[in-house]
């Protein structure tokens, strides 16, 4: 039986996870510095996520549920 | 219940002269009877024994308050007490209760007892507290409440309220009192009490200053004036009517005082201020929005703002932190409009313009945009509506705080007039990229900035205003001032990756704004289009002048390192946009995609992804370079280049094959159909699923055995580029085995269709076996083979003509035991991977260009002739400005080459005016003169272009003006020597350096255009987009229009033309340059009659929309063939075709 499809509010979900865990491995060595630097306070941390993920907005509804289901089907069919 | 002693002062031998700095605690004791009670209470003008009583009747209450202690008799002795201190009428204002401690309290003021004047309200608020507590005892206190109301008590709470600074232990216990007092039975003396607000509210702005002093924290159970006044007054809202809120709110003394020291309060009276405010102030519907106003001016805003930094106490795990309460309350205060402060502005037009101004049409046409006097006045100030707003702004600091960066949003989102204010009076900070928390946290701020959708019509009304808003404020929105051009060519250069990831991100939502922005412009509802349409120029302008160049966008896509791959969807995303949007920039630029797309296919087809959403990522960075692709006419498809062992066309089949489970590839699908249909890989038409039987069987054969896929490859590359590069060799294979066919079997094969890539096949088979390892290939096509016919003949192809070719392809298919031969072509394969031919839309798709599908999404079947204008016309880049004879007199070279004052002194030469015509002519050698003398770097070239156009003109223009393609040449051709880097540099100097004049009779440069090698690189397009520009100006007059229909040895130019547009590879922007020419030419009086006649322009238009596989551009071709028939000499054109036209045209 195909799994019940996600709601719009899940694939938003995963997406922003999916597309931080991206961001975070492609600038690992950026985001060092950045730690590094002397404005980096308690506040910083949240900034940094919320202006990594705010990309999302690149990607329609329909684009972020094309990236999040192709890993979501098994790899090959019965 | 323990004992009580009777306690003393300290020390009974203190000496009395010595001056009393600390308190003297009272003495008390312990109440056992109403009677004692009495006694105690009853006026004494001992003052010991006055406190005396008074503290035994605190301590009394203080128990009775308590509500862990065991209260005993203590009840029936206050109700005992109460009835006896009661007044005969409760009901007589005038009578006064509990007149013993009253007259203690009044005595008290005359002898200033301090103590006294402290210990009665003491007392007073703790009873009135306890009344409250009861329903019976209710009458009681508002007769207290009444009694504190009387003109003699009021004087006394005045004085008390007005007592020195320093004596709050009797201000405190006053404003407690007063706080009991105005909320007892719900308010019920509210009203009188605020009456008497002179003496009530005395004092209170500055007891709201009276703040606690010391290191530690305000001790709870000893609060400061400041917390009893917040209190009181809090009180007093809640329980106040509308006016009297209104009135209360209008003390400025007070509202400032309330929220001056709020950074240093306690965190429940902050919590108390914020929710008192919020639900008796803000969400009060009664209260009219002035009073709320009153309250939220800017410095109770930045007061408010600075508990963003709060840190006092920790709040408990269920409490919301202050600094999230300020937060929520700031958000509601700033953007709802019922808080009074938010006023309604007209989104991008300023406050004091009429955008409805009436100007006249003439004007209008004559001046364009500078008829407006206002367009451009914003660029340094933008008067706003929300004035209060827009000083608060400023105090916030966005890039520090996520929170403080949310509100400026969404106060930009319901007040989009403080967008460009903002900016423009915020300059000081900078875009310059530094990798640190603040930048990062800038950037994050001016995305969300961007992305804040362009208000609905512009103004925030129902429908567009007469007049488009002024360009600089529709920019500042799209790219607020700090984003400017030299700050975001060093972020996308810069070496951190994640800055120009995040420069690029913003680009991304900027151009996708004016893209919006550039459509609201179009809208077909305006009534002023011309003037429109020339601020969206206007706009892509100064777009294109902010904006870094598209080469640095290349450029710094170019230097994304392999793995990144959001980086890189980030920044194909923002390559194709420009493709998109600003085709007329991006075109320039002579990118070359197919590399790129190279290295992209390479990657997807060799690369194993752990991840597939990685996998669909990088699709869909291969999406927008296919997009890219589809835009720019050089793509080499069937070129395999050095590195590559396939072709781009190949890669991108095997990148379809090869696909994870679960990537959508609908996109990849239909660009491999389009270009297949395209190179005659597979038969055209409706009827055929295109290369859809070729898919299925590599996806069905990948899935039973994947290393037979693998052997392939090169064997379908070559049959693919093959086929591709002679597709009439392999049509004409087809018919001979179908003229075979037909003698051998007797079948009739008439019409049968193959693709001409199973002949390839067919043709290659026999070379495979010789080469090294080609016993595996052969073996994988014997497993693919019968597939890919099987599928073919399921799709609808002629299964008698697959049979004939498979027979042929037996012999070589090493099919010793003659299973395969036997077998033939399988009958009933299904698709199981693609959806089925006959439920797909099989007509072959091209990606189409942002104005093609939006010319299809408003698809009606007919355009009318105001659409058409829209779609085609193009205002008159000549028409005369005599002013341009004086204006470049006073200019730099640079501005005069670089500013257009030049090209407007050109188009003089076609003035109808001889006088004019002399004088630019003159004007032309004077400035050609002081550009030779200049350090303009191109003056050379510039010079000779002058010089040669002055000889060109000299003997003409005093009979007639020049002919306008002349001028409009010499115009497009000075801005290619502008710039050396463009393609044609070349060809013009060339041009320049053949004779000193030029023919009149000629159009320069059409034949080294059209019929030349481009000379550089992939420019063929580029140029013929140039060529098209300039010829579309040059069309004006009937005289210019004789220029393009005369007889030349290679044919009239206007046939060239529209040769040129039947050209397959001719993408939608360069053919609709066609359709404009041809729209400009039925503007000319006798244009439409000649295209008719002598070019047979409405056969063409009917072939062309025939083959024509996007309904927008359709509707245009049959718009220009009424709007020619409409504007021909009918009676002519009906003659001339025997009556065939003109039947349903009009």
């Amino acid at each position: 039986m195909a799994p019940p499809q996600k709601s719009d509010q899940e694939i938003a979900s995963e997406f922003t996870s999916y597309y931080l865990q991206r961001a975070t491995k492609e600038f690992a060595e950026d985001l060092d510095k950045v730690r590094a630097a002397d404005d980096f306070k308690n506040d910083a941390l949240p900034i940094l996520v919320s202006a990594l993920q705010q990309g999302t907005a690149l990607f329609s509804p329909e684009e972020q549920r094309r990236i999040i289901t192709a890993a979501a089907r098994p790899e090959s069919k019965p | 219940m323990g004992k009580r002693f009777t306690r003393g002062p300290d020390g009974a031998g203190a000496s009395r002269k010595r001056q009393k700095i600390v308190h003297e605690a009272p003495t008390s004791e312990e109440i056992h009877a109403s009677r004692q009670l009495q006694q105690l209470l009853s006026f004494s003008q001992d003052p010991v024994r006055a406190r005396h009583g008074l503290q035994s009747f605190k301590l009394f209450l203080d128990d009775l308050l308590d509500p862990d202690s065991d209260h005993g008799d203590r009840p029936k002795i206050l109700r005992d007490y109460l009835q006896f201190a009661r007044p005969a009428d409760d009901d007589d204002e005038n009578t006064v209760c509990l007149p013993d401690m009253m007259q203690t309290w009044s005595y008290a003021a005359q002898i200033n007892n301090d103590n006294i004047m402290s210990a009665v309200p003491v007392v007073l608020a703790l009873l009135l507290k306890l009344l409250s507590q009861s329903l019976e005892t209710v009458p009681l206190g508002l007769a207290i409440c009444r009694t504190l109301l009387q003109k003699r008590q009021q004087e006394l709470i005045a004085r008390n309220l007005a007592a020195d600074k320093g004596k709050a232990f009797i201000i405190s216990p006053t404003l407690r009192m007063l706080k009991e007092a105005v909320s007892f039975d719900g308010g019920a003396v509210a009203r009188p009490l605020f009456r008497a607000r002179a003496s009530m509210l005395k004092s209170l702005a500055r007891n709201m200053g009276i703040v606690h002093i010391g290191e530690e924290a305000e001790d709870t159970k000893r609060p400061s004036a400041r917390t009893n006044a917040i209190l009181f007054f809090l009180s007093a809202l809640k329980f106040l009517h509308p006016e009297a809120k209104k009135e209360l709110l209008s003390q400025r003394d007070i509202v400032s005082a309330l929220t001056r020291d709020v950074k240093q309060d306690p965190p429940y009276l902050v919590r108390e201020l914020l929710e008192g405010l919020r639900s008796h102030v803000l969400l009060d519907d009664k209260l009219l929005r002035e009073a709320k106003a009153n309250l939220l001016n800017t410095s109770t805003l930045t007061r408010l703002a600075a508990l963003y930094q709060y840190r006092l106490g920790t709040p408990a795990d269920d409490e919301t932190s202050i600094p999230d309460i300020a937060h929520d309350f700031l958000m509601t205060a700033c953007t709802d409009p019922a808080c009074g402060l938010l006023r309604q502005d007209s989104g991008f037009y300023p406050r004091e313009i009429d955008p409805d101004t009436v100007i006249p049409t003439a004007e209008l046409d004559d001046l364009g945009l500078e008829a407006i006097v206002w367009m451009n006045k914003f660029k340094t100030e933008v008067p706003v509506r929300n004035y209060t707003l827009s000083n608060f702004l400023p105090n916030l600091r966005p890039w520090s705080s996520v929170k403080q960066s949310e509100l400026i949003i969404a106060i930009f989102k319901v007040a989009p007039e403080l967008v460009a204010h903002y900016f423009l009076t915020n300059k000081s900070f900078t875009f310059e990229p530094k990798l640190s928390a603040t930048w990062i946290g800038y950037a994050a701020f001016l995305f969300n900035t961007v992305t804040l959708p362009v208000p609905d019509y512009f103004c925030r009304a129902g429908t567009f205003r007469e007049l488009p808003p002024p360009t600089s404020i529709v920019m500042d929105n799209i790219l607020p001032l700090p984003l400017n051009q030299k700050a975001l060519t060093r972020s996308l250069a810069n070496k951190s990756n994640m800055i120009s990831f995040f420069a690029t991100r913003i680009l991304v939502v900027a151009i996708e704004k004016l893209d919006a922005a550039i459509k609201m412009h179009q809208d077909a509802s305006h009534s002023n289009k011309t003037v429109w349409a020339e601020a969206a120029r206007r706009l892509v302008d100064e777009f294109c002048q902010r904006s870094p160049g598209i080469k640095e966008m290349i450029n710094s896509y170019r230097a994304i390192p392999e793995g990144d791959v959001l980086h890189r969807e980030a920044g194909s995303h923002l390559l194709r946009l420009c493709y998109e949007v600003l085709p007329q920039v991006a075109l320039m630029a002579k990118f070359d995609v197919s590399p790129f797309l190279e290295t992209a296919l390479g990657r997807l087809s060799g690369q194993e992804l752990d991840d597939p959403r990685d996998f669909a990522l990088n699709l869909k960075e291969l999406e927008n370079l296919l997009a890219i692709a589809g835009y720019s006419p050089g793509m080499r498809w069937f070129t395999a280049s050095e590195g590559m062992s396939l072709s781009p066309f190949t890669l991108l089949l095997k990148v379809y094959v090869d696909a994870p489970d679960g990537v959508a590839l609908e996109a990849i699908r239909s660009v491999l159909n389009f270009v297949a249909v395209e190179q005659q890989l597979v038969p055209a038409g409706d009827k055929h699923p295109g290369l859809l039987a070729l898919l299925e069987a590599l996806q069905s054969l990948r899935q039973s055995s994947p290393d037979s896929v693998t052997q392939l490859w090169p064997f379908l590359d070559n049959c693919l580029t093959r086929c591709a590069n002679t597709p009439v060799k392999y049509v004409e294979k087809m018919q001979d085995v179908i003229q075979n066919t037909t003698q051998t079997a007797e079948k009739d094969l008439e019409g049968a269709v193959a693709s001409p890539i199973a002949m390839a096949m067919l043709e290659q088979l026999p070379f495979v076996a010789a080469k090294d390892g080609g016993q595996a290939t052969i073996k994988a096509l014997g497993r693919f083979l019968p597939k890919f016919l099987g599928l073919s003949a399921t799709a609808g192809e002629s299964r008698p003509l697959l049979d004939s070719i498979f027979s042929n392809m037996v012999t070589n298919l090493a099919d010793s035991k003659g299973k395969l031969a036997k077998a033939g072509v399988p009958k009933g394969l299904e698709f199981e991977h693609n959806p089925t031919p006959r439920n797909t839309e099989t007509k072959a798709k091209k990606p189409r260009s942002t104005t093609a599908s939006q010319m299809e999404e408003k698809s009606e079947p007919q355009m009318d002739a105001e659409a058409l204008e829209d779609t085609l016309h193009l205002p008159d880049s000549l028409e005369a400005d005599n002013a341009a004879l004086v204006k470049w007199t006073t200019k730099t070279v640079d501005e005069l080459v670089d500013e257009g004052y030049l090209t407007s002194l050109i188009a003089l030469l076609v003035s109808e005016h001889a006088s004019i015509r002399k004088e630019a002519l003159v004007n032309i050698l004077k400035a050609a003169a002081k550009i030779k003398q200049s350090e303009y770097e191109e003056k050379e070239q510039i010079w000779l272009l002058l010089s040669e156009l002055a000889e060109t003109a000299r003997d003409n223009i005093n009979d007639e003006p020049l002919p306008s393609t002349i001028a409009s040449f010499a115009c497009h051709a000075l801005n290619v020597l502008r710039d050396p880097l463009s393609s044609l540099y070349s060809k013009v100097n060339i041009f320049l350096t053949r004779g000193p004049f030029w023919s009149l009779d000629r159009l320069p440069l059409v034949d080294e255009v059209l019929s030349e090698e481009p000379m550089v690189g992939d420019t063929y397009y580029a140029q013929a987009n140039w060529l098209l520009e300039y010829l579309i100006d040059g069309l004006r007059t009937p005289h210019d229009f004789e220029l393009f229909h005369k007889k030349r040895a290679k044919g009239p130019v206007l046939e060239r033309i529209l040769a040129l547009a039947a050209n397959p590879y001719m993408r939608l922007p360069l053919r609709s340059q066609v359709l404009r020419l041809l729209y400009r030419a039925t503007r000319i009086e006798g244009g439409s009659t000649t295209l008719t006649t002598r070019f047979g322009i409405v056969n063409w238009l009917d072939a062309r929309q025939a083959g024509c596989s996007d309904a927008g551009e359709a509707v245009i071709y049959g718009a220009l063939r009424r709007r020619i028939w409409e504007t021909c000499d009918q009676d002519r054109v009906r003659v001339w075709s025997r009556g065939s036209l003109g039947v349903g045209q009009a």
